[in-house]
């Protein structure tokens, strides 16, 4: 198969099927219009795409599906003008798509390793195709965790996944809210007091970590405190990108490109960019 | 190499011009100032001092349409084009900072992974000739940072003032193809020498007459990399700055740029790119309003990293600064980058 990388002219996608996922955040699945791009588009779990909307503007976005046999799609919170002007658009509408950029997760090297994810939100955005990934390949991998948050039961992505994951025999998957409902009968709490509940392997183990800085701050100490070492904490970081192939500069941390040199970092490489996350 | 009287230069100019938009340095008359930009052969004016902006905008405009297309909503149908400049370009009496100013950007968008096709069409069909420093200007330090009084390579002509005649190089085929036609009278090793001598003249020259700015970058390069600056002087430095972008406006190595979809009112979109300065507060603010790089230092120092930091130069073989001293003429917080220069070299001696 020959990688298709669309550096400068986007391809034209078709909006196939919309998906709401909780307020303001809904999964687009997409297909090329052009076929030869459409069967040879292939992208490591972790890279990001830029997506153009028409008449509005372009935007990063990562990839969730897996890199195998998922449908392609991307998840989108409305936040500002070209994400406004996505979530207004409808099935049989086109979008514009650049890419895949990016460095990727590195599968190779963890090979072997017991695998927990930590996600706060919508940072289940970008680790979904990982956890995917992962779950394809059980038998490369030791313990598998999920431990994910979110503010209140309504604020939890891709629900029907977490249904699906939690019914997997050998994937252990721990929910909590920052808020409970009547109906919430989970665990109530920030995603740090998770950590006292379950039995978290230490010896080699990789951590995938991704949510907003406060919650990445405190989930970091918690994996440290517990003996996970810096260069086994991986997390995607996120910055304003403008061009995706490292000429803009918006991207720069530190002495890297989040486009080019990430966006996936482990800590110990974010400890030594010297700027905030 | 050629021996060519004055009036022989205006004579390249005007066969220049009959096959390139020409540009090149004219004094404004209303504002007595010097600037680069395109010009007539008559007009262009080789002992005027070093212009107010660099070349850069010919090869990165300050604001230019990158690609175009048309969306169709009822028919769901995307025409989306590039827009490229074919238009063949001289460059005419390019100082030696300018041009390697010039050389830095190249490296930046043509000599890494990925090609810049809009900057590589303009920077292709390129006549570039430049002159040679023989008297340096009150805010220069090209000196310092190893891009001039002379130029050393990248043109395809130079000119220097020998005084009663102009000795004339040949750095290209291209170039060479061009002149051979004027049947010139050749120069002699004596000419060269004599050039020689004239730089050599001109780099003493420094210590008189280029006395705003003195920038010994080697030192603070390995000292703005290690990281070993105190955080107090990043915050004063920062605290002088007032985000108004100028000096990465005027800077001939400063290529930050931004990106935006505008509608016409024809129905097609344009995308444009636009000059941005990492000094502004909205430069690496995220969707949602999260800031990383909140304080005011945290903006201000990453252009002297850009510039200082060896893990920059190593990638692009060269400072971020060719001394051209424009920042430090421009900046109403006086922290051009001879001014930080001196504050880290201070810390360094304390
Ligand atoms: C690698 C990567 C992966 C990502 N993955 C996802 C994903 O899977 N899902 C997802 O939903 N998001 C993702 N994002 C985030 C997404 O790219 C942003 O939310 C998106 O860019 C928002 O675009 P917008 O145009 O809608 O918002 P913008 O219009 O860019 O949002 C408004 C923000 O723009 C800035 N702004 C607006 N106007 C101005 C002005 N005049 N001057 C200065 N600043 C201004 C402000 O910071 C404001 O907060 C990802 C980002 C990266 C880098
Ligand atoms: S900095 Fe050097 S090359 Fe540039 S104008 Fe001054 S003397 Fe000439
Ligand atoms: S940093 Fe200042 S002195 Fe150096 S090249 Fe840029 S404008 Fe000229
Ligand atoms: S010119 Fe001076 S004040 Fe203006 S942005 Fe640059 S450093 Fe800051
Ligand atoms: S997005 Fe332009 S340099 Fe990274």
């Amino acid at each position: 198969m020959s990688e298709q990388k669309i550096v400068t002219v986007p391809e034209i996608a078709t909006i196939e099927e919309i998906k709401d996922e909780i307020v303001d955040v809904k999964t687009f699945y997409l297909r090329f219009d052009n076929k030869e791009i459409d069967g040879n588009f292939t992208f490591k779990s972790g890279q990001f795409i830029m997506c153009t909307v028409f008449g509005a503007g372009e935007f990063a976005v990562s990839l969730p599906p897996s890199p195998e046999n998922d449908r392609f799609h991307i998840t989108v919170r409305r936040i500002g003008k070209v994400t406004n002007a996505l979530h207004d658009l409808q099935v049989g509408d086109k979008v514009g798509i650049r890419g895949p950029f990016g460095n990727g997760f590195p599968f190779e090297e963890i090979k072997g390793k017991n695998v927990i994810y930590v996600a706060g939100g919508i940072g289940l955005i970008p680790l979904r195709s990982s956890i995917v990934h992962v779950l394809q390949h059980r038998n490369d991998f030791g313990r598998i965790l999920l431990l994910y948050g979110s503010r209140s039961p309504q604020d939890l992505m891709y629900q029907y996944m977490l249904e699906q994951w939690q019914k997997i025999e050998g994937f252990e998957t721990f929910i909590t809210v920052d808020n409970g409902t009547p109906e919430w009968k989970g665990n109530v709490g920030i995603i740090t007091t998770l950590f006292d509940k379950v039995e978290i392997p230490v010896e080699n183990t990789v951590a995938f970590v991704c949510g907003p800085p406060v919650m990445f701050n405190a989930v970091i100490k918690e994996l440290m405190q517990r003996g996970i070492k810096d260069d086994m904490i991986i997390s995607t970081l996120e910055r304003h990108m403008k061009c995706g192939v490292g000429k803009c500069q918006h991207c720069a941390i530190g002495r890297t490109l989040v486009c080019t040199d990430g966006p996936v970092y482990t800590y110990r490489q974010i400890k030594t960019l010297g700027e905030q996350i | 190499m050629y021996l060519i009287k004055k009036n022989d230069v205006k004579k390249i100019a005007k066969a220049l011009e009959e096959k390139y938009t020409l540009y090149g340095p004219y004094l404004d008359e209303a504002f007595g100032q010097c600037f680069f930009d395109k010009v007539s052969a008559d007009n262009i004016d080789l002992n005027a001092p070093i212009p107010a902006n660099p070349p850069k905008h010919v090869v990165f405009p300050h604001l230019e349409t990158i690609m175009q297309y048309k969306y169709d909503k009822n028919a769901k149908k995307a025409d989306i084009a590039m827009v490229f400049d074919d238009v063949p370009k001289a460059l005419f009496g390019l100082r030696s900072c300018d041009l390697t100013g010039l050389q830095c950007i190249d490296r930046f968008f043509l000599g890494q992974e990925f090609v810049d096709e809009v900057y590589r069409h303009h920077r292709s069909r390129m006549f570039i000739v430049a002159n040679t420093c023989v008297v340096p200007f009150k805010q220069c330090f090209c000196v310092c940072t190893d891009s001039g009084p002379a130029a050393q390579e990248g043109y395809d002509l130079n000119l220097t003032d020998l005084g009663d005649s102009y000795l004339l190089e040949v750095g290209s085929e291209k170039g060479k193809a061009f002149i051979e036609s004027f049947n010139f009278p050749k120069a002699t090793q004596e000419h060269v020498t004599q050039k020689q001598k004239l730089v050599e003249k001109s780099i003493t020259m420094f210590e008189d007459i280029a006395t705003e700015s003195k920038a010994w970058v080697s030192r603070v390069m390995n000292r703005v990399t290690t990281g070993f600056i105190k955080e107090e002087v990043w915050e004063y430095i920062g605290n002088q700055c007032i985000e108004c972008g100028a000096c990465s406006y005027v800077c001939p190595t400063c290529t930050c740029f931004n990106i935006n979809d505008a509608n016409t009112i024809a129905g097609n979109t344009e995308r444009l790119r636009t000059w941005d300065s990492c000094s502004y507060e909205g430069y690496s603010r995220m969707a949602g309003g999260h800031n990383p790089r909140k304080p005011i230092e945290d903006r201000r120092n990453k252009r002297f990293f850009c510039k200082l930091s060896y893990s920059q130069s190593k990638k692009y073989l060269r400072p971020g600064c060719v001394g051209c001293g424009r920042c430090a003429w421009v900046c109403p917080g006086d922290i051009g980058l001879p001014n930080v220069v001196t504050y880290i070299r201070r810390e360094i001696h304390e």
